[in-house]
C-alpha cells in the first residue's frame, strides 16, 4: 500500500474556524447546525480543548478494527487508504461499533431501516484525484492530505523542525498506522486522544480464528476416539453376553429379540 | 352447543398471555419506531441485552444439549440416555430463540442470510454466524425424530429414522465441533474491544472462559427443564441421575475459577478485585452466583440429593451465568464509555417473550411427543419406547 492517500492534521495551525465540518455537511447534504460530536450527520467535527482545536474524523486505519470485524465485509481498506463502508451488505449488527478503537462509526439509531455511518476520507473524490472536501475547504491548511508516505515525512519534518511540536506523530504507529495523522504542540493526552496499542487490532482475534483448524482436527480426532472405544467396549460386551449364553446351552441369539 | 372447547383459563396461562401481548407491542415498537423509540442503545453502547441476554445467555444455555448428546452417544454414558431428547429440544428451541432474537436485534434483519454469501473470513462474527446456521441445522436433526415418529405412514417414517440412525453418530460429532468453536467465539468477539471492557473482565482467554462456563451452564439449564417435567408434566426421570449430572458441575466450575483467577492475577487485574465501585461489586455478585454458593451447595450430599435444592442450586448457575454474560456485554463498558446503559423495558418484554414462546412449545412437545419417560403410557406407535431406543 505504498500508493495510499493519507491526510496530516496540525493542531497547532487550526483556527477552528469549522469550515472542514460544513464543507463535509454540505458534501454529504447534512444540515448544517455544527454538532458536538461525530454523528450519522457529521463525518467530522472540530473539539476544543482549552485553546487548541481538535477535528476529529474516522482514522481510516491501515489494518481496520472494524474491517476484520464486519461479518459481511461491508466494510474495507482500499488500496487508496480510505475504508469504505458498502451499505448494500451490512445487516446492521453493529459489531464495527464495538471493535473501533478510536470510537468512530456511527448508527442511525432514529431510523427504520438504520445504516453505520462514518468518514471514508472522501474515497469517491479521491478516486478522481480530487482533494477531500475537508481538507480543500481548509483556509490555513491545517489539513492536508497527499501521497502517505509523503504525507508522513512532511509531518516529520515539521515536529523535528520546530521545537514547539511534541516529538509524536498521532497515527503513525497507533494500532498499526492509520492513514490519518495528527502532530500537536500539547500532549495529546491533554486533548482527548485515546492510548491504544500499537499493534494492529485484528492481531488480537486473529489468534483465536487460527485455533480453529486445531480444535476441529483435535476435537474431532480425540472424540471419534472415544467413540471407538465406546463402540468397542459394546461389542466386546455383547460378544461376551453371547458366548455366556451359548455356553449356558438354551441357544439363542441375545439380541435378536 | 357449540362442540369447540375453548381453553381454560389459568393463572399461568394468563400471565403468559400477557407477556405476549406486552412483547407484541415490543415488536411493533421495535419495527414501527425503531431502535431510539424502543431501545436505550447508543453509539457507545451499540450491544445491550438483546445481545447479552438473547444472544450470549441463549446460545450458553444451550450448551446441554451438545454435552449430553457428546456424552450419551460418543462417551458412552448410557445412563443419561432418558434426558438426552429433553437436552436437545432445550438447546434447539434455544438456538431457534437466538436466531429469532437477532430478528429484531439486527438493523436490517431481512438481510439476515448475507453471511451465507459475503464472506470475511478474518471476523470472528462470520464465523460465529455459520457455526450458529450449522449447529441449528444440526439440532433440528437430531430433534427430528421426535416428530417424525408421528408420522402416520410407516414406510417413510421408517426409511426416514433408518437413514437418522445412520448418520446421527457424525451429528453428534459435528455439532459438538461446532458448539465448541462458536461458544468459545462468543467471548473471542469482545477480544477486538480490548481497552473498552473493563479489566475484571477483558482476558486473551475470554475464548476459553465462555466455553468453560457456557457448558456447565447448559448442564444446569437442562436439569432444570427435567425437574420441571417431573414435577409437573408427569415426566418420570430418576432424582439420582439428575443428581448425578450435577457432580459435573462443580468440577467444572473449579476449573473455571482456577483458569479465571490465574488469568485477572497474571494480567494485572488484581488491583481492581477490592475497589470500591460499582464493576468490581457486580462482579463478585457474578462471582458468588456462578462459583462459590454452587460449588459449596453441590458438595452437600443434602442439597444434591434434595430435587428443590438441586434446582435451586442449577438455578443459581444460571443467574451466575447470565451475570457475567450481562457484565462482560454491558458492565464492562461503562466505564470506558462513560454511558450508563439500562435497557429500557421494550428491550426486556421482547427478551422475555421470546424466552416465553420457547417455554411454551417446550412444555407442550414434552406434553405431546415422546421427549422424556412418561408415567402415562405413551399411545401406540412404537414397539420400544424412543427415549431409550
Amino acid at each position: 500500500m505504498s500508493k495510499s492517500k493519507a491526510i496530516l492534521i496540525d493542531i497547532t495551525k487550526c483556527i477552528g474556524c469549522l469550515s472542514c465540518e460544513a464543507a463535509c455537511k454540505e458534501l454529504h447534504g447534512f444540515p448544517q447546525d455544527p454538532e458536538p460530536k461525530l454523528s450519522p450527520t457529521a463525518f467530522t467535527i472540530v473539539e476544543q480543548h482549552g485553546d487548541r482545536f481538535v477535528r476529529r474524523m474516522c482514522m481510516n486505519c491501515q489494518d481496520p478494527a472494524c474491517a476484520s470485524a464486519c461479518l459481511v465485509g461491508a466494510l474495507k481498506k482500499t488500496e487508496l487508504g480510505p475504508v469504505t463502508y458498502d451499505s448494500s451488505k451490512c445487516i446492521g449488527c453493529r459489531y464495527c461499533l464495538v471493535a473501533c478503537p478510536f470510537n468512530v462509526p456511527r448508527y442511525q439509531w432514529a431510523k427504520l431501516a438504520p445504516f453505520v455511518t462514518k468518514c471514508d476520507m472522501c474515497y469517491a473524490r479521491q478516486a478522481q484525484g480530487q482533494p477531500p472536501a475537508c481538507v480543500e475547504a481548509c483556509p490555513v491548511q491545517a489539513s492536508i492530505v497527499g501521497w502517505r508516505d509523503e504525507i508522513l515525512e512532511e509531518a516529520q519534518r515539521r515536529i523535528l523542525g520546530e521545537s514547539k511540536y511534541v516529538k509524536r506523530i498521532y497515527g503513525s504507529e497507533e494500532v498499526g498506522g492509520t492513514s490519518v495523522f495528527y502532530i500537536s504542540d500539547i500532549p495529546f493526552e491533554k486533548l482527548g486522544f485515546t492510548s491504544v496499542q500499537s499493534q494492529p487490532m485484528p492481531v488480537l482475534t486473529a489468534n483465536a480464528l487460527g485455533d480453529i483448524p486445531t480444535v476441529v482436527m483435535v476435537g474431532g480426532g480425540l472424540l471419534a476416539g472415544l467413540y471407538w472405544i465406546t463402540n468397542r467396549r459394546k461389542l466386546v460386551a455383547l460378544a461376551e453376553a453371547e458366548e455366556a449364553a451359548g455356553r449356558s446351552g438354551n441357544g439363542k441369539d441375545p439380541h435378536h429379540v | 352447543m357449540s362442540n369447540i372447547r375453548l381453553p381454560k383459563v389459568t393463572f399461568w396461562r394468563m400471565v403468559v398471555a400477557v407477556i405476549f401481548l406486552v412483547g407484541a407491542y415490543a415488536a411493533y415498537a421495535r419495527f414501527a419506531l425503531g431502535f431510539e423509540k424502543s431501545t436505550h442503545l447508543a453509539d457507545s453502547q451499540p450491544w445491550g441485552l438483546w445481545v447479552g441476554l438473547g444472544t450470549l445467555c441463549g446460545v450458553g444455555i444451550s450448551a446441554g444439549g451438545f454435552a449430553i448428546a457428546a456424552a450419551v452417544y460418543l462417551l458412552g454414558f448410557e445412563r443419561y440416555r432418558p434426558v438426552v431428547r429433553a437436552a436437545v429440544l432445550l438447546s434447539f428451541l434455544g438456538y431457534l430463540s437466538v436466531i429469532v432474537g437477532m430478528m429484531y436485534e439486527l438493523g436490517l434483519p431481512w438481510r439476515i442470510w448475507h453471511p451465507i454469501v459475503m464472506w470475511n473470513r478474518r471476523s470472528v462474527l462470520f464465523e460465529v454466524s455459520w457455526c450458529v446456521m450449522l449447529y441449528t441445522t444440526v439440532l433440528s436433526l437430531e430433534f427430528s425424530p421426535s416428530l417424525v415418529e408421528k408420522i402416520p405412514w410407516v414406510r417413510l417414517r421408517d426409511f426416514y429414522l433408518k437413514w437418522h440412525h445412520q448418520i446421527l453418530i457424525a451429528l453428534v460429532l459435528i455439532g459438538a465441533i461446532l458448539s465448541s468453536l462458536h461458544q468459545s467465539f462468543l467471548g473471542g468477539l469482545y477480544l477486538l474491544a480490548k481497552g473498552k471492557v473493563d479489566p475484571l473482565w477483558y482476558s486473551s482467554y475470554l475464548p476459553t472462559l465462555f466455553y468453560l462456563s457456557a457448558v456447565p451452564a447448559g448442564l444446569a439449564a437442562t436439569i432444570m427443564a427435567v425437574y420441571l417435567c417431573n414435577r409437573s408434566l408427569s415426566a418420570r426421570v430418576d432424582p439420582r441421575l439428575l443428581s448425578e449430572m450435577s457432580q459435573i458441575i462443580a468440577p467444572m466450575l473449579y476449573v473455571y475459577a482456577l483458569l479465571r483467577g490465574i488469568d485477572l492475577a497474571t494480567h494485572g487485574a488484581a488491583g481492581y478485585l477490592f475497589r470500591w465501585r460499582e464493576e468490581t461489586l457486580l462482579f463478585w455478585c457474578e462471582i458468588a452466583l456462578f462459583v462459590i454458593a454452587p460449588v459449596f451447595l453441590l458438595s452437600q450430599p443434602k442439597v444434591r440429593n434434595n430435587p428443590n435444592a438441586l434446582y435451586g442450586t442449577c438455578a443459581l448457575v444460571v443467574m451466575g451465568f447470565m451475570a457475567n454474560r450481562l457484565n462482560v456485554s454491558i458492565t464492562a463498558f461503562q466505564a470506558s464509555s462513560g454511558f450508563y446503559y439500562v435497557p429500557k423495558w421494550t428491550e426486556f418484554a421482547l427478551t422475555l417473550a421470546t424466552v416465553t414462546a420457547s417455554g411454551v412449545i417446550f412444555h407442550y412437545a414434552v406434553k405431546h411427543l415422546e421427549i422424556l419417560p412418561r408415567s402415562i403410557p405413551a399411545k401406540n406407535w412404537m414397539t420400544t419406547h424412543p427415549a431409550e431406543a
